[in-house]
This record gives structure tokens, C-alpha cells and sequence, in this order.
């Protein structure tokens, strides 16, 4: 900073002096009042390079040079002429002044230079520490998501294990006849065994349910694809669901002469089965449930399966789709229904994604009820020749 | 039949109030059971059981809510049926007064055992507390007005406070008693937080009155607090 400051000096001095210089050269053509703007223009130059002293200093020896040199009689420091002594005093005022006045602009410009960077710095930190921040937000938001999918698959397996667990503790306590011996009658002997049954099918569907999501959420859901026929899948669905609709209605509207598709057969038949068993499970017995089949565009076929139920809250419409997530049980509906592992709906979401269909929910016909609704493309007939498909899945498989 | 003891099953889980239905029906008990607690509410209200089992999670009022109410009107026996993971609610239960607590999976054997444990004490509690100078409870006699404690047939030294947290352990006995509720009842309620103080006063205690290094009289609950068994 010395040295720089001290370089302004030296360079006052010097073009003042080359100026002078030149001007002297080539003094027979100019007139004072030239020489005075010139020498201005360097007071000016010293001012903005290097501040106001530096300038004060060109001033002034601006003044002594302009007297010297150009000022008669020439080569003196005396003056003859009254008016330019006022000349030689208004040349040191204006020199003074403008040095002074840009030497204080390059002062407020190195400041507010100064200035910038700060903000600009302060900008930066702020933007860090807010990525920080939101970072940390996202981190603790997918911890939070974390657990409570954990707690959710451990209610799942826990509540099974439970009531397996008490029915053959109960059955071995009778075995073992411990402190107080006890004889289960015939009946309640069966009712423990059905317990463990049903709720051992139910924990081995919950497994399989987490395996095929974890499948679809890998991206490794391998879809056999080839030409079927709409009204099988629907057929195939119907007829495993057959225990469960028993006590409801049902109603098929499948448009005549649908194009074929060109699907994993058994997995559509699976999300119509999926779409069917809820419609059973949240709809009142005696109600009706409709399969509905129809072209939706040139390549296109929707299907939906509506029942008569509560319906679903719109907000939770998209939700229900999520893994884990029970309208009955998580989404504030209190009436007492029985709940499903949560799983059924997202599957049903990802096997129709991936053969590049759309799964939504409406409400049923005159707004009651609930109507899941998806689409699946036909399929691209120029890939492949439907019977080549069918006969090469055939052979493969 | 009516000698039969009667036990309210609160269970949002159909599958298991089916089993415990059974399994306590088969050892000598009358079940009822309610899907959440608001109708556990209305059923112990209808039927008046001596014990009562709930499940914590529940739609509509929860078990906690099902303690509180319970509590507000009776000192009917609690046992809480809590999974890995809930010990909050747990402790909140027991704090709310719950008796004892299940963790799920369990065997009958345990639940049966508590239940058992539950219904005893609540047959001796009502003994009438002003009138009596006296506690005996299996290796403890206790003078309460010279202050006087017998171990095993041997006479031990307490400190005040000692005393006190003793006595409240034997009138206790069997139930699972949380560091709050114990600091609550012995320090008052400014030093509820303070569980060093109960720690540095249960391990005087034990060293007191334990025979051995593992405490048979004083049991540890881990993260909740103590279950005091009188021995034999």
C-alpha cells in the first residue's frame, strides 16, 4: 500500500513534466489556455488513478511548470502580466478542485466496491447456510418418512405374531398342563389353530406384498408382455375374487370387440383383482361393484372398478396410492372397517406404470362411492406380430 | 358362575381379542371385549370387569385416553398390551396409572401371570390404610408406627427417606411403578426429572435389604422405572 501510494507521487511528478515537455516541442502552436487544459487532464488522470494527495501534488507542479514554461517571461517564476496571474490562480484552483473532486469519487467508488464484495459475501454465506439448512430439512423429512414406513411394516408383522404367538401358547399350555391345567374344548382348540392359519396366510401375504414393491421400486418388475384379451384378464380376476364378492353384486360392462393389449396378463389380472378385493372389503354387503371396459382413444383401453362405499375424501385420492398408507386407518376415518396391509393399491400403481398406463380415483356414478380408474396403451402392433409374441412367451416361459 | 373374575379385552385387532377371548375363558375368567376404547369405555361402565386389558393404539380413544378415563372413575386393574417402539406411551400409560404392561408378541403364560398378579393385589389394596399400624407382605414386616423394619426375620436400618420408599414399594407391590410416579410420590412434584436421586436411593435400599448382588426384591424395569416383589 506504501509503495503504491508513493508510485502515485512519483508518477504526479513525472507526467506532469512529460506533458510539459511536449507541449514545449511543439510549444510555437498552442496557446496557454491548450496548455492549461492539457496539464488539467493529467491532474485529472493522477486523480483517478491514484487519489486525491497524488493529484494535489500534480497541481502544483502543474502550476509551477504552466508559470515556467508558458506563462511570459518564460523561463521565470515571476509574471508580468496581470491577467494571467488570475489565469495562473484560476488554472490552481480548477487543478486543486477537479483533482480533489475525482479524487474523492474514486475513494466512494473504491468503497462502495468494498461494499459489494461484502454483500455479495454475505449473500453467499446466507445462500450456504440456507442449502444447509434445507438440506438438513430433507435429510430429517425422509428420516421421518423412514420410520414411519418402518413402524407401519412393523405393526404389520407384529400384530399377526401376536395372535400366533397367544393362540399356540395357549394350545401348548394345554399340552404341558403348567400350574393350572386347563382342558380347551373341541371348539376352541380349532379357533386357536384357524387363528394361527389365517393370520400365518396373512403375515405370508404381507411378505409377499413388500417383495413385489420392493421389486417395482427397484425397477426390476419384469413384465412378461404379450397379446391377451381383455375379457380374459377380467375373467381370471372375477374368478379368484369369487370368495370375497360373494355377498356383493357384481356388474360387467366390458365393451364389445376390444382391441387386444399387449400386457403381462397375469399382472393386469392382478391389479383388477387387487382393485376388485378392495371395492369388496370397504363397500357395504348387498352392493353392487362394477367392472367397467372400454376403448379410451385410437390405442388406448380403461378400465375401472367402482363400488358403493363410503368414497374416498379427495384429499386423500392421490395418498391412498402411497406404500403403507390406509385411508381407513391413517387418513382420520373413523368409522371401524377393516384395513388392508396398504400395500395393494401401490402395487397395482406400479404394475400399471410401468406398462405405461395412468391409475386415478374418482367417485362412483351420481358422485357416491369410489371408482378406481386406469389405462393401459394397446401396444405397439409393428414390434411385434401378435401370434410371434404369444408363440415366443410360449416356448420362452 | 358370577365368582368367576371378569376381564374387559380392549383390542382394535379382531384376531387377538378372539384368542385371549378363548384363552382366558379356558383358565376360569368371564371375557368381554370392545374394538376401541370408547366402547371398552362403555362396556366397563355396563358390566363392571375387575381387570382390564388394552391395546395402546386404537382408533377413536386410544388406550392412553382409555387409562385416563378409567382412572378418573376407578381402580380397576390396567395391563397395557404395548408393541417394541411405544415405550412413550408406554410409560405414559403406566404414569396415567396403568398397573402393568405385555409386550407384544406375547405367551399366555405371561399375560396370565400378570393378570393373576394384578387381580391379587387388587384384593389385598382395599385393607383399610388409616387404621392399620402394620404391613406384612411376604419377606417384609413393617411396624409403620415404630418405623421398624424385619427382613427375612432380621431387623434392618433405614433412613427416613429409605423407609418411605420401602413402604411405598411393599404397598405397591407387583406393580410396575414408573421413576416419576416414584419421585412424584416420595420428592413431590418439583423433582419428577430427578431420576439420579431415585437411583442413588434404590441402590442404598438394595444394598439394605438384597441377599445377593442380583436384586430379587427391587426389580429393574429398564427405561421405565421399578416392580417391587415381596418374595415369598
Amino acid at each position: 500500500m506504501a509503495q503504491r501510494s508513493y508510485n502515485g507521487y512519483v508518477v504526479a511528478v513525472l507526467s506532469v513534466g512529460l506533458s510539459t515537455l511536449v507541449l514545449k516541442i511543439i510549444g510555437s502552436h498552442v496557446n496557454a489556455a491548450t496548455v492549461s487544459l492539457a496539464l488539467l487532464l493529467n491532474v485529472l488522470f493522477i486523480a483517478t488513478r491514484w487519489g486525491s494527495l497524488p493529484a494535489l501534488l500534480a497541481s502544483i507542479v502543474a502550476m509551477l511548470c504552466f508559470n515556467f514554461f508558458f506563462l511570459p517571461p518564460f523561463g521565470t517564476f515571476t509574471i508580468a502580466a496581470t491577467d494571467n496571474w488570475i489565469a495562473l490562480l484560476a488554472f490552481l484552483i480548477t487543478a486543486v478542485t477537479a483533482g480533489q473532486l475525482s479524487g474523492r469519487a474514486k475513494r466512494r467508488a473504491e468503497e462502495a466496491e468494498v461494499g459489494r464484495r461484502e454483500i455479495e459475501r454475505l449473500y453467499a454465506e446466507l445462500r450456504d447456510a440456507f442449502q444447509r439448512a434445507s438440506h438438513a430439512e430433507a435429510l430429517r423429512q425422509s428420516e421421518k418418512l423412514k420410520s414411519a414406513l418402518l413402524d407401519a411394516v412393523t405393526h404389520d408383522l407384529r400384530t399377526p405374531l401376536t395372535s400366533i404367538k397367544a393362540s399356540i401358547t395357549t394350545l401348548l399350555d394345554e399340552i404341558r398342563g403348567g400350574e393350572s391345567p386347563v382342558a380347551l374344548d373341541r371348539e376352541s382348540r380349532v379357533e386357536m389353530m384357524e387363528v394361527i392359519d389365517e393370520e400365518s396366510d396373512r403375515l405370508s401375504r404381507f411378505i409377499n406384498g413388500l417383495i413385489e414393491l420392493a421389486r417395482i421400486e427397484a425397477g426390476e418388475l419384469q413384465l412378461r408382455r404379450r397379446w391377451g384379451v381383455v375379457e380374459e384378464i377380467i375373467s381370471t380376476a372375477l374368478q379368484r375374487a369369487e370368495p370375497i364378492t360373494r355377498n356383493h353384486g357384481v356388474d360387467l360392462q366390458v365393451e364389445k370387440e376390444l382391441p387386444a393389449v399387449r400386457v403381462d396378463e397375469r399382472a393386469v389380472s392382478e391389479v383388477v383383482y387387487t382393485l376388485i378385493d378392495n371395492a369388496a372389503k370397504f363397500s357395504p354387503k348387498g352392493s353392487t361393484i362394477r367392472l367397467i371396459a372400454r376403448r379410451a382413444g385410437e390405442e388406448l383401453i380403461q378400465m375401472a372398478v367402482e363400488d358403493e362405499g363410503p368414497g374416498i375424501a379427495n384429499d386423500l385420492r392421490e395418498r391412498v396410492f402411497d406404500k403403507f398408507f390406509r385411508a381407513t386407518r391413517d387418513g382420520d376415518v373413523t368409522t371401524r372397517q377393516p384395513s388392508g396391509t396398504g400395500m395393494g393399491l401401490a402395487i397395482a400403481k406400479g404394475i400399471v406404470e410401468a406398462h405405461e398406463g395412468r391409475i386415478w380415483i374418482e367417485s362412483g356414478e351420481g358422485g357416491r362411492g369410489t371408482r378406481v380408474v386406469f389405462t393401459l396403451p394397446t401396444g405397439d402392433e409393428d414390434v411385434e406380430a401378435p401370434v410371434h409374441a404369444a408363440a415366443r412367451s410360449e416356448n420362452y416361459v | 358362575m358370577s365368582d368367576q373374575p371378569r376381564i374387559l379385552v380392549v383390542d382394535d385387532e379382531p384376531q387377538l381379542t378372539r384368542v385371549l377371548r378363548t384363552g382366558l375363558k379356558s383358565h376360569g375368567y368371564e371375557v368381554r371385549a370392545a374394538a376401541d376404547g370408547l366402547a371398552g369405555f362403555e362396556a366397563f361402565n355396563d358390566w363392571h370387569p375387575d381387570l382390564v386389558i388394552t391395546d395402546l393404539a386404537m382408533p377413536n380413544v386410544d388406550g392412553l385416553d382409555l387409562c385416563r378415563r378409567l382412572r378418573a372413575i376407578s381402580q380397576v386393574p390396567i395391563i397395557v398390551l404395548s408393541a417394541k417402539g411405544e415405550e412413550k406411551t408406554k410409560v405414559e400409560a403406566l404414569d396415567l396409572g396403568a398397573d402393568d404392561f405385555v409386550t407384544k408378541p406375547f405367551g399366555i403364560d405371561e399375560l396370565l401371570a400378570r393378570v393373576r398378579a394384578s387381580l391379587r393385589r387388587a384384593k389385598t389394596a382395599p385393607m383399610n390404610e388409616a387404621t392399620q399400624t402394620t404391613l406384612d407382605s411376604g419377606d417384609f414386616h413393617v411396624d409403620l408406627e415404630t418405623r421398624e423394619i424385619m427382613v427375612r426375620g432380621k431387623a434392618i436400618h433405614l433412613t427416613p427417606k429409605e423407609f418411605d420408599l420401602l413402604v411405598y414399594f411393599i404397598k405397591h407391590s407387583g406393580k410396575v411403578l414408573t421413576h416419576r410416579t416414584l419421585l412424584a410420590a416420595l420428592w413431590g412434584g418439583n423433582y419428577v426429572e430427578q431420576n439420579e436421586y431415585l437411583r442413588v436411593f434404590v441402590g442404598n435400599l438394595r444394598r439394605k435389604i438384597e441377599p445377593d448382588a442380583t436384586p430379587r426384591y427391587i426389580l429393574t424395569e429398564p427405561w421405565i422405572g421399578y416392580r417391587f416383589d415381596p418374595g415369598q
